[in-house]
């Protein structure tokens, strides 16, 4: 740019650091908000195994065959039993008994059982998460199949010796695909990329990108709508202070902040988390343009917004839907494929992923230029867009 | 005569159907002290703002020490200083953060910041304050600190926006008193006011009324510029006098001043002699009369009421 000068910017960057210095509250907020969220974020969903959840059991077949699937249901962790008498008739209001499921072993089911014709045994289930009922429901047929293993195991302990001989008749192939038939057939998982299927280690992109775009769009957006309010931008206007140099001033102290909490934040969830960052240059690089991005678009609702109050408000709704369909929290795949496509827009989206790509899949860079290549973009478009405005305000 | 250091050139500006600045000509030499008068929304403001480069003119042109104020802008920043209507500095900032921002942001070198900075703080008793932030100062405080603020980088000619808005008598005087001082210096002052007593403290004096510019003169020419003496009567009760005396045929305006009123007549000799002959209300007591010259208030008034019977030439 013609004329820019380099000190210019750096007063037009002191002042604005000092702003950013003299505002107590908000500078606490900067510097508490990121260990916060880090050590919340992480330690909330670190256990995602359920245990001790209040369930009613309700026996109505009182036979040694039902004791022995009781001992083993006894057993699953997952479950803390509360024995009701048989009698009762409200098993399914399960606020009333503040209780999230209630396994009701109905009358005559082990004779059923002994009659070859299996009855199921009835389960009651909280459904208003969506998850939970799935999972405690997985619990319950894994104690189910343990006891059937178990009952096949006296069965056969229990018959007699012609029945052996009888089966001794039959073919080699047929008597091994039986014994095959009987055993409970299971899958052994591999997991891979996230071994340890931690958390933390999916979910430090989406704090980076909380945090960023919660603190740093919203004050940047913040900046020239309270010049805008206060009219010292016309103060500024008839300086000899050129856009380009106002802009840039503006955006260096932020940046600094803005590396500074993403520093904060990977440094804690590596020292309290021990999780694992490598290729810190390509980690760099992304962190880097989605700061960028994020920067521009706060410095684009600024340009846009008359006061500061609007500029709140405009940086809310945007970043309310990015919150929830960007990916930063759960997997974007569970999401509608029309919702999936509207959720590409979003910079954070595409820093999630390239960040989880680096770190969690150690993907090649191949997997993740086109993400980089978005957050550039999205850069240039705010920029640009920001420096539009501005011209506009200039007339 | 010098090289007018700024001029305008049939300029207009209107938002909408709102007409701000109607073909406005004007030339200032460098070193006057020009007093811009006008009632609220008479397009003072606009008319500044467009010399300071901020509004963009819509047809006409102006020109600051021969570069035009548009086109040239970045250019013509170098030349003025702007001291704006409402207090637009940084509150959170101190005095010493104020002056550094705003010498670095009109690109004064830094050791030079720090002459100037000193003298200025000097010259605006401001030195005692340099650690105390911007907004926690008086009001007066804070114009003399937006004054030394827009002369950071030693313009030739300063704006200010009706420096004295709401400042009490001695904050008044302390501001003109460095007005003064700025003039006998060389720099040109281009002054937005209100204020009366102020006006009679210009060179010059120019009156804008919906966008027009009436009259261009010094204070003297102003008030030499009334084709009659006022009169003014003392009366009692004299608030009846006052609103039953405007509703008199014969009578332009009446004003209060210093408890005698002053009648705006075209021809104030034979009212009064009408008015001693036969005093038009019974229950009011006429007490005295006499002829004055018109003050800088009754050119106001004359030139925003268009009194044209009063003034030598007409104001449209």
């Amino acid at each position: 740019m013609k004329g820019t000068s380099f000190s210019a910017i750096a007063s037009v960057a002191y002042k604005e650091f000092l702003h950013i210095l003299r505002d107590r509250r908000v500078l606490v907020l900067l510097l508490i908000l990121p260990p916060v969220f880090t050590l919340v974020f992480g330690h909330a969903f670190e256990a995602s195994e359920m245990t001790g959840v209040p369930a009613l059991l309700i026996n109505r077949d009182a036979t040694p065959r039902t004791q022995r699937f009781i001992e083993i249901v006894d057993k699953n962790k997952t479950f803390r039993w509360q024995r009701v008498p048989p009698e009762i008739t409200d098993e399914a209001d399960l606020l009333k008994h503040r209780v999230w499921a209630s396994l009701v072993i109905p009358g005559g089911w082990s004779e059923n059982l002994a009659n070859g014709n299996p009855k199921p045994v009835i389960l009651y289930l909280d459904g208003s998460d969506t998850n939970t009922a799935t999972y405690l429901e997985g619990s319950v047929l894994k104690s189910l199949a343990d006891f059937q293993i178990k009952e096949r195991d006296m069965m056969i302990d229990a018959l007699p010796d012609e029945v052996i001989e009888l089966g001794k008749k039959l073919p080699v192939e047929i008597r091994k695909q039986f014994v095959s038939l009987m055993e409970a057939w299971s899958a052994e998982p591999k997991i891979l990329y996230n071994p340890k299927t931690r958390f933390i280690d999916y979910v430090v992109p989406g704090i980076i990108g909380l945090i960023l775009q919660l603190l740093t769009v919203t004050l940047m957006a913040c900046t020239i709508a309270r010049e805008r309010e206060s009219g010292t931008l016309y103060q500024l206007m008839v300086t000899s202070l050129r856009r380009g140099e106002i802009v840039i001033g503006k955006i260096l102290p932020y940046l600094a902040v803005s590396i500074v909490l993403i520093v904060m934040i990977l440094a804690l969830s590596w020292w309290h988390f021990e999780v694992q960052f490598r290729a810190p240059i390509a980690l760099a690089v992304i962190c880097f343009l989605f700061l960028l991005c994020s920067l521009g678009l706060g410095l684009l609702i600024s340009a846009f917004s008359r006061t500061q109050t609007q500029a709140i408000q405009f940086s809310v709704f945007f970043l309310l839907p990015v919150f929830v369909l960007s990916g930063a929290f759960a997997p974007l795949e569970q999401l509608p494929k029309f919702i999936r496509y509207a959720s590409e827009i979003f910079p954070l989206t595409h820093f999630c992923r390239a960040f989880r790509l680096v770190n969690m899949y150690h993907a090649t860079f191949s997997f993740y230029v086109v993400d980089l290549a978005v957050l550039l973009a999205g850069a240039l478009i705010t920029f640009i867009g920001a420096a539009f405005l501005l011209k506009r305000i200039e007339e | 005569m010098s090289e007018p250091i700024i001029a305008l050139n049939n300029l207009s500006k209107s938002f909408g159907n709102v007409h701000a600045v109607r073909n406005v000509s004007l030339t200032i030499d460098a070193g006057t002290i020009f007093g811009f008068l006008g009632a609220n929304g008479a397009g003072k403001t606009t008319t500044m703002r467009i010399l300071c480069g901020l509004t963009r003119p819509m047809s006409g042109s102006a020109t600051i020490a021969g570069l035009n104020v548009w086109k040239d802008r970045h250019r013509v920043r170098t030349k003025f200083g702007y001291v704006a209507q409402r207090f637009s500095l940084y509150p959170d900032l101190t005095v010493e953060e104020n002056l550094r921002f705003f010498g670095g942001a009109c690109r004064v070198p830094a050791d030079e910041v720090n002459k100037r900075m000193a003298r200025l703080l000097d010259l605006t008793d401001l030195e005692q304050k340099k650690d105390t932030a911007a907004g926690s100062l008086s009001g007066g405080m804070r114009q003399l600190l937006a004054l030394d603020c827009a002369l950071i980088h030693d313009p030739p000619l300063l704006f200010l926006d009706e420096p004295t808005a709401g400042l009490d008598p001695v904050h008044r005087q302390q501001i003109w008193n460095l007005l003064y001082e700025l003039s006998n210096q060389g720099k040109t002052i281009f002054v937005t006011t209100h204020y009366m007593d102020e006006a009679e403290r210009c060179t010059e004096v120019g009156f804008l009324e919906s966008g027009q510019l009436l009259a261009k003169e010094s204070p003297r020419a102003l008030k030499e510029s009334f084709r009659v003496p006022l009169l003014e009567i003392d009366a009692d009760p004299v608030m009846p006098a006052l609103v039953r005396l405007r509703s008199l045929s014969d009578v332009l305006g009446v004003s209060l001043r210093s408890g005698a009123l002053r009648i705006y007549s075209p021809n104030p000799g034979e009212l009064i002699a009408k008015w001693r002959q036969e005093w038009p209300f019974p229950d009011i007591q006429l007490l005295a009369d006499r002829l004055v010259e018109p003050d800088m208030e009754d050119v106001f008034t004359a030139y925003s009421q268009r009194y044209d019977s009063l003034l030598k030439r007409s104001t449209s």
